[in-house]
């Protein structure tokens, strides 16, 4: 790294960025606005370590946002149909896409976990939700697993195996499921031996707070969603 | 809520949501073809019974179904698919929670519907797409001209929405009824049901 | 401290009980191994003492179990958890957190301790346990080893009394399982009651103070250390204590004139690290060969690539005279993985095996199952055995497939005497048949009960490769 910056935001901001970017795809916005719901998942995945994923998401979304003002107006044909679908679902979903992949990518449990609980969040969603992160890793590497042994036994990808697809799923699922309700009981024994179940109210050796990042993009995606709104509907509350 | 739950039901409830989710998001990679985007939920529909009938052999309270749904639309919420889902898992699954109660948590045929019901939740994942329409109709009467658009628009009208919704409950159904029997066929007999 | 009077329990009512006529009374300081075969009702005991026993499973139960006076059962889960610290065996399924730090202070947050009290004690058992170098990891990527220092580390910051370990040692290799012996010597300094419930023995030694035998839910017998070490382990079904006692059984070749196979240019890379570099290398066939070496040394590489696993890895093994290529490979070699739940798919013992034939032949089926002594369970689910038979089935389904090399992923971790004994008949009934078996192993009794041929890896590369010889193995089993 180049240079220190100490980039972290909260995860309630990265929530309530996640949420506010999630409204605005829902109309066709002027470009300002746009831009800043563009620009903030660039920002937050370029300060943390993302730098290439940041790359790619900016050049992919100005590759379809430049095909669609200047190409599709006037493409015709097959080629016009894939391409249409290409830009407008990038320009309208990738942005709340890498939100998500941002968010997701760099939330510790622990981080999360404290965060909702200043915020009240009960102990019924924060614990299944910390589940749910710890667990999905587990899932894939069991599915490599499957995947290896069905090769062993001459199951891959081949003919052989598409001509039944039903017996594939089957194959995948009884294994994942098996391991799966033998996880939810050991992790359930080990998570009470060491407390869970206390019904004070948990302490955090992280403590969150907001930082100048926190209140910056906040500040920012605010603004955009008033510029938003105001755009949308700022004739009729004039009028 | 009658009876409270207890740490081993939040996180049987974590666990099952990612076995569901996971298989939701691999099936939901179909999804970037164009075309097979708006069969995701029958898809989705089909394959979750499974899981899901697993899961009910361990619930005996209300709120874990309900429970279930909320986390699911929080993670899709967090991965980027809208805050849509959360509501409409939600509601969905509070739905099947009820019907499970009025079976008590014991009747087949309630556990069966219900999962019908749960899984109409998926439709919110289904936003983009009906998003997208719009400025997929106004993009495409500029390139492929009215005729072609008024050809394909009555396909992309409400009516297949509704379509969609009965075809994703009856396959929910069927996807459930086969849940049951596969935990005949295996997770008895393995002795984990 | 600890104490229980008369104490039965049975998980199911209508079944024999899982522990009968429970007295114990372990005092301050103590460090107590409990042993005995799989099953005997060792692991039901620690679940008495650390409050799982009645918190999580339920049953049948007699008799009261108390900490410092207090009963057990009258406590909440969480307040034991304050005076009583468990490990379990399995690091996959134990931890709540995806990073390390979050986990080693999960206890404490739970337990509501303040934020610069947390702070203090993360301190002191990263100082205690020198786990600087594994702050803020990811704790997916780490080996066995460092997950099991995580655990311990973990419940070690609550600071318990009493700490609880069910076969912590069961994924470990040899030399994190001497780590593992210096984390049970820092709580013994501490002054730390530790309980022990394990199989393997020879890292244990030095640091027990008393040991207690169970046999069918009793109590069977009960030493002190140094009478613990004139018993005879072998007759009692329990691991040596002490591996200087041991002797290599087959320091010949199975076969009298062995033909051999050849491996040549194995290379594999994660990224731009390379993890397996193998030139040529001729091992004999049909042996069972050991693969020994420290964790992240290649050993699993190397399998996966043997058996065709890996598409990146070009190399070639020459078998009777015949170079096979991936493809060819990944038709005649299996491997058992060290969770075999991954690789049994269908709903019963004999479907398992008629799946992997060419043609379906329910008598031939049945005859190797015979042959494995599982045609008892013919038609039992194959999820629904006990982890040995479960390894028969899948070495029963490679059989019919008609695989000539077999590799086994650590296939006795975990296992008691009793059990890996019958590991190595298996293995010796496989060279029978004329099949090659690699072992990849940390199990040193049992490389001497059943290899006749030694590969060992370090950094990706084969160091040596010899026909059994116990002094040279011992060299790397107890350095």
């Amino acid at each position: 790294m180049g240079f220190e910056l100490n980039f972290s935001i909260d995860p309630r901001t990265k929530i309530i960025i996640l949420a506010i970017i999630s409204f605005m795809v829902f109309n066709d916005v002027p470009m300002y606005v746009s831009g800043i719901l563009v620009l903030i998942p660039f920002f937050c995945l370029f300060f943390s370590d993302y730098k290439k994923a940041a790359v790619i998401y900016i050049l992919t979304y100005v590759i379809a946002k430049y095909l669609q003002i200047t190409i599709l107006p006037n493409a015709t044909g097959i080629l016009a149909i894939v391409l249409i679908t290409f830009s407008y679902t990038a320009t309208r979903m990738l942005p709340i896409l890498m939100m998500g992949y941002y968010t997701i990518m760099t939330t510790k449990v622990s981080e999360f976990i404290a965060s909702m609980e200043k915020s009240n969040v009960p102990k019924d969603i924060t614990i299944p939700v910390s589940v749910v992160f710890r667990y999905i890793p587990s899932v894939f590497e069991e599915i490599r697993s499957i995947t290896k042994a069905m090769k062993m036994r001459g199951f891959g990808l081949t003919f052989k195996s598409l001509k039944s697809p039903l017996k594939m799923v089957e194959f995948y699922m009884i294994p994942i499921l098996i391991s799966a309700v033998k996880t939810s009981d050991e992790l359930s024994a080990a998570s009470l031996t060491r407390g869970l179940s206390n019904p004070k109210k948990r302490t955090n050796l992280i403590s969150v707070e907001f930082n100048k990042f926190d209140y910056l993009f906040l500040a920012i995606s605010i603004a955009g969603i008033a510029v938003y709104i105001y755009y949308l509907y700022g004739g009729a509350l004039i009028a | 809520m009658s009876e409270r739950l207890n740490v081993k039901d939040l996180i049987t409830v974590g666990i099952f949501s990612v076995i569901i989710i996971v298989l939701i998001f691999i099936f939901g990679m179909l999804g970037y073809v164009p075309i097979l985007m708006i069969a995701l939920p029958i898809l989705a529909a089909l394959i979750c019974g499974i899981p899901y009938m697993l899961f009910l052999t361990r619930v005996s309270k209300f709120g874990m179904v309900t429970l279930m749904g909320l986390i699911m639309g929080i993670v899709m919420f967090l991965s980027g698919h809208t805050w849509v889902p959360i509501v409409t898992f939600t509601v969905c699954a509070f739905i099947a929670d009820c019907i499970l109660k009025m079976g008590n948590y014991s009747s087949i045929k309630n556990a069966i519907i219900s999962h019908g019901v749960f899984i109409i939740g998926i439709m919110g994942n289904m936003l983009p797409f009906f998003i997208l329409k719009d400025a997929f109709m106004s993009a495409m009467r500029t390139s492929m001209g009215n005729d072609y658009v008024n050809v394909v628009a009555p396909f992309l009208q409400t009516n297949v929405l509704f379509v969609l919704f009965v075809l994703t409950f009856i396959c929910g159904l069927i996807s459930a009824y086969i849940g049951k029997l596969v935990l005949k066929k295996h997770f008895e007999r393995a002795g984990i049901a | 401290m600890l104490k229980m009077e008369n104490v039965s329990f049975s998980y199911d009512e209508m079944r024999n009980a899982n522990l009968k006529d429970i007295n114990l009374d372990i005092g301050d300081g103590e460090v107590i191994l409990l042993c005995g075969e799989s099953g005997c009702g060792k692991t039901t005991l620690t679940r008495f003492l650390n409050g799982l026993i009645p918190n999580f499973f339920d049953g049948k139960r007699e008799g009261k179990a108390s900490l410092n006076s207090e009963l057990i059962d009258e406590m909440p889960i969480y307040e034991i958890s304050e005076h009583v610290g468990s490990v379990f065996q399995n690091p996959k399924t134990q931890f709540f957190n995806v990073d390390t730090t979050g986990e080693i202070v999960f206890g404490c947050e739970n337990l509501a301790m303040d934020a610069s009290d947390i702070k203090r004690r993360l301190d002191n058992v990263v100082r205690d346990f020198g786990l600087r170098h594994l702050l803020d990891k990811n704790i997916f990527k780490l080996s066995g080893g460092e997950k099991q220092k995580i655990a311990c580390a973990s419940v070690s910051a609550v600071n318990p009394e009493i700490l609880i370990l069910d076969e912590p040692s069961s994924n470990l290799d040899s030399k994190s399982s001497w780590d593992f012996k210096a984390i049970i010597e820092k709580w013994k300094s501490q002054g730390k009651t530790v309980i022990i419930a394990e199989h393997k023995l020879f890292f244990l030694d030095d640091v027990i103070d008393r040991v207690i035998f169970i046999k069918n839910g009793k109590i069977d017998n009960e030493w002190t250390i140094d009478e613990f070490k004139q018993v005879n382990h072998r007759n009692l079904g329990l691991r040596q204590l002490n591996l200087n006692n041991l002797t290599a059984k087959h320091p010949d070749y199975y076969c009298s004139s062995p033909e051999f196979m050849e491996i040549k240019n194995f290379r594999f890379n994660y990224g731009r690290t390379r993890v397996l570099d193998i030139d040529s290398v001729r091992i004999p066939k049909n042996e069972i060969i050991a693969i020994i070496g420290k964790n992240g040394a290649g050993k699993s590489t190397f399998a996966n690539c043997l058996c065709g696993l890996k598409r990146s890895c070009k190399g070639e093994l020459i078998l009777d005279n015949h170079s096979l290529n991936r493809k060819e490979r990944l038709k005649k070699s299996y491997m058992v993985m060290q969770d075999v739940n991954h690789q049994l798919f269908t709903e019963s013992v004999l479907d398992e095996v008629l799946l992997s034939m060419d043609g379906e032949n329910e008598e031939g089926a049945c005859e190797i199952l015979d042959n494995l002594n599982l045609i008892h369970l013919k038609d039992s689910h194959p999820m629904a055995l006990s982890g040995g038979e479960k390894q028969r089935v899948a070495i029963a389904s490679a059989i019919a497939s008609k695989k000539e090399i077999l590799i086994f992923d650590e296939p006795t971790s975990g296992l008691d005497l009793k059990n890996m004994m019958k590991v190595s008949e298996n293995l010796k009934y496989l060279q029978g048949l004329g099949i090659t078996s690699f072992i990849i192993t940390h199990d040193y009794e049992l490389i001497l009960e059943a290899c006749s041929h030694v590969l060992h890896f370090e950094g990706g590369k084969i160091i040596d490769s010899y026909k059994m010889d116990k002094e040279k193995l011992k060299e790397f089993f107890l350095e």
